[in-house]
């Protein structure tokens, strides 16, 4: 008990110093919880932007359909499939797509880009392409198309134009035309999706394509996101076969997904930079504190004290100056944390590695942040204290009587 | 048979080497019986302080043998002379005696926590020890709501509360007032005739002088003179 009120009265011997060292090592603790809060909510936010802009959490296709597109991959059967995702209780939505290239015509201009058979209703739960229409209206009529700002430019229409978009047929490989007429116009944020993509009913690009039933692809939304990871219903391996393959949001998006783990990795460096600052603002404190009482532990060894009980009296004060810096860095982080969970950071409008990041980015804060950081804080904080700690225990009395007098 | 308190044999001890080689303590044989109140005198530089800090075990000699209590303390490790120190020898130091955070009470009651003495006992103990030394009602008070006779008072008490064979003290009255240093040298007089403490003073205070029984003149790093009275 004497060794813990010795060391809280040592403490606050002198509490500016104190208080500045607690700063440092909380601050840091609070701007690592923040950092990590920022990460994982901008993680979500690029996941959500990802899945819920278009492609959805999963797909499902023809086997090698997503190598190359090949219109001939259709799935003929996809109305069993949409069935079955009707049935299934963690999912929250699907809609059923005709995906193929072809050329859009205007009276001025001829652009190439990927025509998407869409249904209306299904494509409204699914993805954000009815509230990224910026002018005009959603696929109402059966030739209504969407096209993007950026290809609207390129072919000088705007709404209510014609367009004439040119196919080949699947299986046979004619040319086939059909004339549509410009309904809206959107902007999804991502210059990829507005350049290239047009949307036009599902019914009509079956027609284009010679296409009785089916569709290429058939993108899902769950209830949780991490049903496309854990597949609890067992849904995404029951509609992989030798025909069709079920992939989650990860495997459709392998590069984006190791992107997405390195983030995790942002922590770690930011963490070890922050505490190897905040380690030498400990060991520069502790040595300031053993120094002004120098003459102290050479009294204190001379009457008796054993060289471990300085050392264990160093490392006890490390440790209640690393306990009030985790209180301290976990109700900052926490207050600030909260904060910006409720009001977003702004970024303004960005895209990263083609995800459409034109939100607030909500922080979130998660158990580890004040579990782990903490114990890492109280290691990390003992580890800058070992050598101040040792030099204590092994100073000479003499050397000290002398030294100070 | 002798039973010497302290018991030095040849004792050297040098500092630097070559050319700046210091001898502050040079073939220094002396022999301190139970209950004496001996001053070791001299001019500065003398080695009286390096003597004091060598027979305390703060220091360890270049040649030569340390006996306290019979036992030769050069060759003993940290913590054997660490605990050696707590239970055999009491300290008193020129100023700066005591730990600043500890109450008066808190500081004669940590070097009986270090010997592991049971609670109730220790803190009968601190009562008795600042009766002692006439402190009964300053315990709770922290060295710097004491003046500088009292916090030497309160160094004493912390030096007898351990029981030891022997209390070591260098200049204890430097820092004092001629009165408080009368006082203070009083305290310690009455504590070796009433209890038979033995006592070894490292100093040139002519106050010191006068009480001791026993005066050991230094020069030079060597005994030059030991006049018993």
């Amino acid at each position: 008990m004497l060794i813990i009120k010795l060391a809280l009265r040592n403490l606050f011997r002198n509490t500016r110093r104190t208080l500045l060292t607690v700063l440092l090592i909380g601050c840091s603790l609070s701007a690592l919880i923040l950092t990590d809060a920022v990460l994982l909510g901008m993680v979500d936010v690029m996941i959500e932007s990802l899945t819920k802009t278009l492609s959805g959490e999963a797909q499902v296709h023809r086997q090698g359909f997503t190598d190359n597109y090949d219109v001939d991959l259709y799935m003929p059967e996809s109305a069993s499939i949409e069935s079955q995702l009707e049935n299934d209780p963690s999912v929250a939505a699907y809609a059923s797509r005709v995906i193929s290239g072809g050329m859009i015509s205007s009276s001025y201009n001829v652009g190439a880009g990927i025509i998407y058979g869409v249904d209306a209703d299904q494509e409204r739960h699914l993805s954000k392409l009815a509230a990224a229409i910026t002018l005009g209206h959603y696929l109402e009529d059966a030739n209504d198309i969407l096209i993007g700002e950026p290809m609207a430019e390129l072919l000088e229409i705007k709404l209510g134009d014609r367009v004439v978009i040119t196919q080949a047929e699947a299986n046979t490989g004619e040319l086939s035309q059909a004339l549509f007429r410009v309904a809206g116009i959107f902007k999804f944020g991502v210059r990829e999706l507005d350049s290239n993509i047009v949307f036009i009913n599902i019914s009509q690009a079956r027609k284009i394509l010679g296409i009785k039933q089916g569709s290429h692809e058939i993108a899902i939304l769950f209830h949780d996101v991490s049903s496309a990871d854990l597949d609890p219903t067992g849904l995404l391996s029951s509609l992989t076969d030798d025909t069709t393959e079920a992939l989650g949001w990860r495997a459709l998006n392998k590069d984006i997904a190791a992107m997405l783990e390195m983030t995790n990795y942002s922590s770690l460096i930011v963490g070890a930079i922050l505490f190897f600052l905040a380690s030498l603002g400990v060991i520069n404190s502790m040595f300031m504190s053993i120094y002004e009482r120098i003459y102290e532990f050479g009294v204190a060894k001379a009457i008796g004290t054993r060289p471990f009980d300085l050392f264990q009296l160093i490392m006890v004060e490390a440790l209640f100056l690393a306990l009030l810096s985790c209180i301290l860095g976990m109700s900052v982080g926490a207050i600030l944390g909260e904060w910006y969970a409720t009001n977003g950071i702004p970024l303004g409008e960005m895209e990263i590695s083609g995800i459409a990041m034109n939100n607030n980015i909500p922080t979130v804060l998660a158990s580890h942040q004040f579990t782990n950081f903490p114990v890492y804080v109280i290691l990390l904080t003992l580890t800058a204290a070992l050598y101040p700690a040792r030099f204590a225990a092994n100073i000479i009395p003499t050397d000290a009587l002398h030294r100070s007098l | 048979m002798t039973n010497a308190v302290i018991k030095t044999i040849e004792v050297c001890r040098y500092f630097g080497e070559g050319e700046t080689l210091v001898k502050a303590v040079e073939q220094v044989s002396i022999t301190i019986e139970p209950g004496e109140f001996t001053a070791i005198i001299g001019p500065s530089g003398s080695g009286k302080s390096t003597l004091l800090h060598l027979v305390g075990g703060l220091d360890n000699p270049t040649s030569g043998v340390v006996e306290l209590s019979g036992t030769n303390i050069a060759n003993m490790s940290g913590a054997q002379i660490s605990d050696f120190r707590r239970d055999h020898i009491g300290f008193v130091f020129q100023a700066y005696n005591l730990i600043p955070v500890l109450s008066a009470e808190e500081n004669i009651e940590y070097i009986m926590l270090l010997q592991g003495i049971a609670g109730p006992a220790r803190r009968q103990r601190v009562q008795d020890m600042l009766e002692l030394v006439g402190l009964n009602d300053l315990g709770s008070r922290r060295p710097n709501q004491l003046s500088g006779g009292q916090q030497q008072r309160v160094a004493v008490a912390r030096a007898m509360a351990s029981h030891p064979d022997i209390i070591l003290a260098d200049e204890p009255t430097a820092n004092l007032d001629s009165k408080t240093g009368i006082a203070l040298l009083d305290v310690m007089k009455e504590l070796n005739e009433t209890h038979n403490m033995t006592f070894v003073f490292s100093t040139h205070d002519e106050k010191i002088m006068s009480r001791a029984s026993r005066l050991i003149h230094m020069e030079d790093g060597a005994v030059v003179r030991d006049e018993r009275r």
